[in-house]
């Protein structure tokens, strides 16, 4: 792994845990409203993004969570798999937006992983709870994609790691 | 700022648990977790309970810092003790107000659904609070190592995991000092419509983003000159001992284990 990618992604991982504790403190509940979550679409920019945000949710839920490890291994394997199931999307969906609005609809689907977590956790009923967490996931993503892209015209996100 | 967040909740000590090795915390916290879901009967529960306690004051934790760090997980247990106390309509009768009745099994999943949850978010707060989040790092990438067969990156995620650690606080800074600015400023993104909050976000990322690219720039380059070329043949200046401690702990953890084994219902 090339020195730049490594320096980018913990300083990404940094940013995300920053953001989570201070931009949105009510990000833990049933209501996910994390501005966080938005730095999901960083990897339709550069797939090398993955490990950055990956790592980024471990250490956040390792040091703030309140559900404790539950969050840490169902956090870390939604926000794995819903990322991996987007590098591989994004093959095949041209256009930054698009792929964007692909990473949502993939993170709105994966939800049921966190809906699984508090089922086992808590005992929620998993229906209600799916639903309520992917109604979330989906606004704050998709509320992401304007934002993403109005940073992206200004930063290059992929040139940052890139070059 | 940082004072909101009791960060990382590390508190140095020299207790017991304080002593044992990161791997052996971090081994013991995982088959807990698995362990807890063995429990199905009043006993197997009391025994969790209890041994949780044990272990806290192993840790010589004051109790009264982990209560008040439970505060918000305090009223998820109590929406799941209602939800449960609610909803469960099996066994006999306790209890009838009007369209309020509360039955016996709904009453015993409430409490074991809390206790366990209770039981697990205490243990896993426990690891956190007397293990540094760097002692947890090596922990996990010497855990890791057998994954290295499989070319699974473990030596470059572990320092990418220390790197970001080592940035947390100026990160956190950072934000705390470019939203006071933006305050400052007249933005708001605590109050206002839905689209106005959102618009408030992207001045705050903007320089969040360019100052934190810029780091890891300098950072890239500073490792570049100084000559790292990955985790071969490097030493370490943290060394991680397993002594009688920690066998003793995951002794006692299987000792429990096989007691919740025959205590189950």
């Amino acid at each position: 792994m090339k020195v730049k990618t490594m320096a980018v992604n913990a300083v990404i991982a940094a940013l995300y845990l920053a953001v989570t504790a201070l931009i949105a403190p009510f990000g833990f509940t049933n209501i996910q409203f994390r501005v966080s979550e938005m730095f999901n679409h960083l990897v339709v920019f550069n797939k090398k993004y993955l490990i950055g945000i990956v790592l980024g949710v471990f250490i956040s839920n390792l040091l703030l969570s309140t559900l404790g490890w539950y969050d840490l291994t169902f956090g870390v394997a939604h926000s794995l798999i819903s990322l991996a199931i987007t590098v591989v999307l994004c093959k095949f969906v041209k256009g930054r937006v698009k792929g964007m609005v692909a990473n949502t609809l993939v993170f709105t689907f994966t939800m049921f992983i966190i809906a699984i977590e508090l089922k086992l956790a808590l005992g929620f009923p998993f229906w209600f709870t799916y639903a309520t967490l992917a109604i979330s996931e989906f606004v704050v993503m998709i509320v992401g994609v304007p934002v993403m892209n109005a940073l992206n015209k200004r930063l290059d996100f992929n040139r940052m790691i890139e070059d | 700022m940082m004072e909101k967040m009791v960060f990382g909740r590390y508190i140095p000590g020299d207790s017991f648990v304080h002593r044992l090795d990161p791997r052996s915390k971090l081994i013991f916290v995982f088959i807990f977790i698995a362990a807890v879901f063995l429990a199905n009967s009043t006993v197997s529960y009391a025994l969790l309970l209890a041994f949780t306690l044990m272990s806290i004051f192993a840790s010589k934790v004051r109790i009264g810092f982990l209560i008040g760090g439970l505060k918000p997980v305090m009223f998820l247990i109590a929406f799941t003790f209602l939800l449960h106390i609610f909803f469960t309509k099996e066994g006999d009768l306790l209890f009838e107000l009007g369209f309020l009745k509360i039955y016996e099994e709904g009453l015993r999943q409430g409490i074991y659904i809390s206790v366990r949850f209770l039981v697990l978010v205490l243990m896993t707060s426990l690891l956190t609070l007397t293990t540094s989040p760097i002692s947890i790092t090596d922990g996990l990438e010497v855990l890791l190592n057998p994954l290295k067969k499989v070319k699974f990156p473990v030596h470059e995620l572990a320092l990418m995991m220390s790197i970001s650690l080592r940035f947390i606080p100026t990160l956190m800074d950072e934000t705390d000092k470019i939203l006071k600015a933006q305050l400052a400023r007249g933005s708001d993104i605590s109050s206002g419509t839905m689209k106005e909050r959102i618009q408030a976000v992207v001045p705050l990322l903007v320089p969040l983003f360019v100052s934190a690219f810029k780091r890891a720039e300098d950072l890239a380059v500073a490792m570049e000159v100084r000559g790292y070329r990955g985790g071969e043949g490097r030493t370490r200046y943290r060394q991680l001992k397993w002594d009688w401690r920690d066998t003793t702990a995951l002794l006692i953890l299987l000792a429990v284990i096989v007691a919740l084994w025959f205590l189950r219902g």
